[in-house]
């Protein structure tokens, strides 16, 4: 296929500096940078392209498990293992502000697109919506609707999208005030929005990435092959919707064919699990972060 | 009087008022005499010497409260030495206390400062300061040639301690030895070789000081110097810490021997003695305080014989003798016993204190005892005797003990499980506890070999086996079928499940016979109208396994016609436990039918537990089907059940919505009830004072899974005793399994999905079940409090579904700890399982599965009451749209119910019936998206293929959404 040719598995980067495992790795908005976070309780800001480690941002007292830029790069959102959700200043490094309440560890959290919301997912079963413009440390919303531990939250303009290990992939859409529930039968261990916004893709723990329609609930295709049993593994599509990407445990990163669901590359990128890939916005170009400490760019 | 004192003559002084001339004549009196002490305290005035009152109380104010006659300006004392400026720098001043002192108290002082006498005064040290200070002083008076105060290097000659400048004035120089200068050579050599050795000795010091030769040249050229050193400073030039590398584990600069000097001078005999160099005559403790003290400070320099040595003086980094000296002593430890062993006598020996003589004879006998012989295999390691225990596995190591049939008693079998339980929890440390605790208490006979011992044994080994397995298998992160087996299992036992089939019952405790007409009460609302016509045609869940269908039905049969059970029904070791619970022969049905891992006798099994309510066994054939789950024959099967939408009513926050630049949806409506924390207060506040009564009257403190298996019981009695109107409630809903709720269960109470088994029973063995409950809280209340007492975490005795969750929150754990270097730590949050949490979702498939079938059956048997207790609390109005929903045609619910018939969620049920408005949402919605779907249908890269078939879905889900609309 004169596809496979596209897909970005040739190692341009590798980003050192994380002391233990990388457990996510994300783009900014443009795509210019990277944002890592893991087990050794920072964040680290990249520059992928360039190789270069740009700063580190310390104050939690755990491992980070999840971080996100906003569009303006001006604010970083992160959350981990110390049931705090931290709102950074990029630039200076400082925290801004630290929601507390969540019962247990924090597994996932996103800005909403005017940067004035972050929504986090937590272990206790809870997802919280916090106000950035205000002063309030309390959450404006708790949607605890969940019976599992929230893996993972996406935000669209008018929704709360979030996966849970109750098998549940849940739309909370604001609109219209209706809770929607797409029960896949498998533990979720992370969603991500397709490019278009129609799709949703679950990485279920039954080693299976699952392709939702959003609007009908309608299980789309299924992605077999790789591992992922017991960790957080980051799924992604990439910038064209064309391929599914995925890490998988064995330190493996899958391309799919978004249609089709075969296998149109796999390749060993990482020594250990891979536990995060994100898709640069326009480019054919991916990081993936690993349990073995290292984040690695991968350009076509 | 006027005019009359115009006519009169007056001679001598008019009379005064008496007390006027008594305070005046008083007040004279005291200044006078000056005497103002003879008056009371209260009535004296304070002066200075000038006779004005200037007292200032610090309280009262004063007379002139201020600065006057305390600091020395108006805002009370300056700061001495901060200038905050750049330029300026502050210069630091050394503080005296004559900064301090008034000027009386300075002109006191003057008389009494020290001097040399001037005979003494040998280098006219003394006079030469008299002399400075003269000057300084007619200085001061007489305007000086140099405008502002001389610096004082300039004036002042440095001084120096005495000792120094002796020594100078014999021709001593800073930075030189004072040693006889033949000692020299020898000395440079040694000092080579120390400064060769320092280079590994400060590594391994600890480790070989003895025996290499190195190190002992450094003591020995230490020892050699000393005797000399005690009266003069030696080898200035070289550092102390050379000489004495720090050996010992002390922080730095500390001094044991800090308020007892003798000791230090006598450990270091014995060390150098220790080490074999030949010094220890020269070392000899008759040193004495002084000597010590001197040879302390040898390598030390300037310090002359007349330096006052205070404590505070010293140098604390300095003393690297007693460094040396207390890590011998840290290590001599345990050697001090052999070494020592009769103090007293070396005490002798070595002579005494100086100053002391040693008594002829003395009465003081110094008691001394010797410490306990340490056995040879001792490993000075410390075991921790609780929970850590059965990770060595004691009980592995000893054969088990013999397979023994339960006492008699139910009460104090039930205590034995849950005492093993315990024990096998928390550790023999338990055990000892509760023995001694009990000592005098009939029932914990068992505990201290009495009646029930063996039985006790055997429980406490099974129980310690399993823990042993369970963490095995948590370790391994993996779930294999015996880990469930074994918890469901030993869930059953946590419980303290009894036996429901017992005729014959004695309540030997006394606290048992005190609620005993409770539960009679209680079984007797327990009526169920139509019963054992069910169970015969359904009774054969295990129709491939005729032994064990033999048993189910020896059970049915004893359980129905009731008569006693034969012990022939307790065949193997694992079965007759599994017999005596109706639950745990059900579970061991289940999961050998799991393991044959077919997938459609599974389906058939459950269907069949299904469709015979009275089996009550579904709690553990989930736990099958939840196995069964992973095997790949399933896949086909999940695959047409999901993915299953579901919609239900949400409410935004208003802030959230203007957050998101959003209009709120439910602006104008009413807010939203308020919201139950748990299932629990739910369950606590739906049901009426009454069912709190029942509780309180059991337990004051109960926790909360006792009170959440007892509280729905209550509740559906009195839905039973108020529901006049029979409804029928569509959405089935999930509930955690209970074996009490399946106990109690009522049909009118369908939340309690379970079997309706006892309700069918006849009167009697309600009221056995009634005290069967009432003992195992009995006992699960000993516990409890037992364990509180002794502060141990208590077993949280999950009601439901441990084992679910369990395995839930392993893949849970281990995808929190995804960092973790493959090995997914799952003890940690296995323990910490918050009790509504571990509902997983394969749990829930096959309760939904089951609420699905439930539903179909049970709909057209009778209507029923809604079990949604909580509808009937704060929104009556929605109890209407029920109705209104009941009067549906039934088809209707019945295809509904099958399509999407759980909703786990009760607590959240109120919130989810549609109304109109949900529906005209929905579809406007529904709409909505349709619009979006054909604008992004350009741009979708999707194949048409894939749309399609979405397409079709979409009419489908419409359908099927219209119609449970």
């Amino acid at each position: 296929m004169s596809d496979v040719s596209e897909l970005p598995n040739k190692e341009a980067n590798v980003l050192k500096g994380h002391e233990g495992g990388v457990l996510a790795a994300r783009f900014n908005g443009d795509g210019n940078y990277c944002l890592s976070c893991g087990k050794d309780r920072t964040i680290r800001l990249w520059n992928p392209h360039r190789g270069i480690h740009i700063k580190t941002y310390k104050s939690h007292g755990r491992e980070v498990r999840d971080v996100h830029v906003t569009q303006d790069n001006s604010k970083l959102v992160s959350c981990g293992g110390d049931r705090q959700v931290f709102y950074w200043d990029v630039a200076t490094g400082r925290v801004i502000r630290k929601f507390r309440g969540h019962g247990s560890e924090v597994n996932a959290v996103k800005f909403n697109e005017y940067a004035s919301v972050v929504v986090s997912a937590g272990y206790d079963q809870s997802l919280r919506a916090w106000d950035c413009r205000s002063h309030s440390t309390e959450p404006i919303q708790i949607i605890d609707t969940f019976s599992d531990s929230v893996m993972s939250v996406c935000l669209t303009k008018t929704e709360i999208i979030a996966g849970s290990v109750d098998g549940t992939v849940r739309t909370f859409d604001i609109r219209i005030g209706r809770e929607i529930s797409d029960n896949l039968g498998h533990p979720v261990n992370c969603i991500s929005m397709s490019n278009d916004g129609n799709c949703i893709l679950a990485s279920c723990l039954d080693s299976t990435l699952r392709l939702l329609d959003r609007t009908t609930g309608e299980l789309l295709q299924e992605y077999k092959g790789h591992i992922c049993k017991s960790y957080k593994l980051d799924c992604c599509l990439t910038n064209t919707d064309a391929h599914v990407a995925g890490g998988s445990e064995d330190g493996y990163i899958y391309f799919w064919d978004l249609v089709d669901a075969s296998v149109l590359s796999r390749f060993r990128a990482h020594s250990s699990v891979v536990t995060s890939v994100s898709y640069h916005p326009t480019d054919n170009c991916m990081v993936s972060a690993s349990v073995d400490g290292t984040i690695k760019v991968w350009k076509t | 009087m006027d005019i009359d004192e115009d006519d009169f003559v007056f001679y001598g002084t008019p009379i005064e008022r008496e007390e006027e001339l008594n305070s005046r004549k008083k007040k004279a009196v005291a200044e006078a005499s000056g005497h103002l002490r003879t008056l009371p305290s209260w009535k004296q005035e304070v002066r200075d010497e000038e006779g004005r009152r200037r007292f200032h109380g610090a309280f009262t104010g004063g007379f002139s409260a201020g600065y006057y006659n305390t600091a020395g300006s108006k805002e009370g004392w300056t700061p001495q030495s901060f200038t905050s400026s750049r330029k300026n720098r502050a210069e630091f001043k050394q503080q005296s206390m004559l900064n301090f002192l008034d000027e009386d108290e300075k002109e006191e002082l003057e008389g009494r400062s020290l001097g040399t006498a001037s005979q003494f005064d040998t280098f006219g040290f003394t006079a030469a300061e008299i002399a400075r200070k003269q000057a300084e002083k007619e200085q001061q008076q007489r305007p000086s040639a140099v405008p502002g105060p001389a610096p004082d290097e300039i004036v002042l000659p440095a001084t120096e301690s005495i000792g120094v400048k002796l020594l100078l004035k014999m021709g001593w120089r800073h930075g030189h030895s004072i040693k006889d200068s033949h000692a020299n050579s020898l000395y440079k050599a040694r000092r080579e070789a120390r400064k060769a050795f320092l280079a590994f000795s400060s590594d391994d010091a600890k480790s070989q000081p003895e025996d290499s030769e190195p190190g002992e040249e450094d003591h020995k050229s230490i020892l050699d110097h000393q005797p000399i050193d005690d009266g003069f400073p030696s080898s200035q030039s070289t550092p102390v810490y050379i000489l004495n590398p720090k050996e010992d584990t002390h922080g730095l600069g500390y001094d044991p021997y800090k308020h007892a000097p003798e000791f230090r001078e006598k450990k270091r005999t014995r060390v150098s003695g220790k080490r074999g160099s030949g010094n220890k005559q020269a070392l000899s403790i008759k040193d004495s305080l002084f000597g010590l003290k001197s040879g302390r400070a040898a390598p030390g320099f300037g310090i002359g014989a007349l330096e006052d040595y205070d404590a505070e003086d010293e140098d604390v980094y300095a003393t690297a003798y007693d460094i040396e000296d207390t890590y011998i002593q840290e290590d001599e430890e345990p050697l001090r016993s052999n070494t020592e062993n009769k103090p007293k006598l070396v005490w002798k020996e070595q002579g005494v204190l100086p100053g002391f003589k040693v008594a002829s004879n003395s009465d003081y006998q110094l008691e001394r005892f010797d410490p306990p012989v340490i056995p040879k295999d001792f490993l000075p390691h410390h075991k921790f005797p609780g929970p850590l225990e059965f990770d060595k596995k004691p009980a592995t190591l000893s054969p088990p003990p013999p397979e023994v049939p339960p006492p008699e008693d139910d009460n104090s079998k039930v205590l034995i499980e849950g005492v093993a339980t315990l024990v096998a929890r928390c550790g023999k440390l338990f055990e000892d506890l509760s023995r001694e605790k009990n000592q005098s208490n009939p029932l914990f006979s068992f505990l201290t070999g009495g009646n029930g011992h063996d039985y006790y044994s055997r429980k406490l080994w099974e129980e310690q086996q399993k823990r042993n397995g369970q963490k095995k298998i948590a370790l391994d992160g993996k779930l294999s079928s015996s880990v469930d087996k074994m918890t469901v299992e030993s869930r059953g036992k946590i419980l303290g499940e009894m036996p429901l089939e017992r005729s014959s019952r004695d309540l030997s405790s006394s606290i048992a016979s005190v609620n005993v007409n409770l539960p009679f009460n209680l079984s007797d609302t327990f009526t169920k109208p139509e019963s054992s016509s069910e169970f015969p045609e359904v009774a054969k869940p295990f129709q491939d396994d005729p032994g064990k269908q033999e048993r189910f039905e020896q059970f049915l049969k004893e359980k129905y016609q009731g008569g006693i059970r034969s012990t022939a029904s307790a065949g193997a070791s694992n079965m007759s436990e599994a017999a005596r619970a109706r639950e745990r022969l059900d579970f061991e049905a289940a999961a050998e039918a799991i393991e044959k891992g077919k997938l459609n006798k599974e389906n058939k099994l459950s269907q069949q537990l299904m469709a015979f309510p009275a089996s009550g066994g579904m709690q553990f054939t989930l736990g099958g089907l939840q196995q069964g789950k992973d095997t790949p024959d399933e896949d086909l099967a999940t695959k047409k059940i999901y993915p299953r939408r579901e919609e239900f009513q949400w409410r935004p926050s208003s802030v959230l919505c203007k957050r998101f630049d959003l209009i709120d949806p439910s602006m104008g409506k009413p807010p939203p009830p308020p919201r139950m924390r748990s299932k629990m207060d739910s369950l606590i506040v739906t049901s009426d004072l009454k069912a709190m009564k029942m509780e309180e009257a059991f337990s004051a403190d109960r926790n909360q899974p006792l009170a959440l298996q007892f509280s729905p019981q209550e509740v559906s009695k009195d839905v039973v005793d108020r529901e006049t109107e029979p409804e029928v409630q569509v959405e089935n809903v999930e509930r955690p399994v209970d074996l009490y709720k399946a106990i109690f269960s009522d049909d009118s109470d369908d939340e309690m999905e379970a079997s309706n088994f006892n309700a069918k029973e006849d009167p009697e063995k309600k009221i056995e079940v009634a005290h069967s409950t009432l003992n195992r809280l009995m006992a699960g209340d000993f516990l409890e409090s037992l364990g509180r007492e002794l502060g141990l975490e208590v077993p949280p005795n999950p009601p439901y579904s441990t084992n679910i969750a369990r395995s839930s929150h392993q893949k849970e754990s281990a995808i929190a700890n995804a960092g973790n270097d493959n090995i997914p730590s799952v003890e940690e949050k296995s323990f910490s399982i918050p009790i509504a949490h571990g509902v997983s979702q394969e749990e829930r498939v096959a309760n939904d599965e089951k609420t699905a079938k439930k539903g179909e059956s049970r709909k057209d048997e009778q209507p029923r009451p809604s079990e949604d207790k909580s509808d009937k609390v704060y929104s009556g109005k929605i109890a209407q749209e029920d109705k209104k929903k009941a009067k549906l045609p039934r088809s209707v619910h019945r295809k509904r119910s099958s399509t999407s018939s759980e909703d786990e969620r009760s607590r959240k049920r109120s919130r989810r019936h549609r109304d109109s408005t949900s529906d005209s949402y929905s579809d406007s919605s529904n709409d909505h998206r349709d619009r979006y779907r054909s604008k992004s249908k350009g741009r979708k890269k999707r194949s048409s293929r894939e749309k399609k078939s979405s397409k079709k879905y979409s009419k489908q889900h419409k359908h099927g959404s219209r119609d449970s609309q």
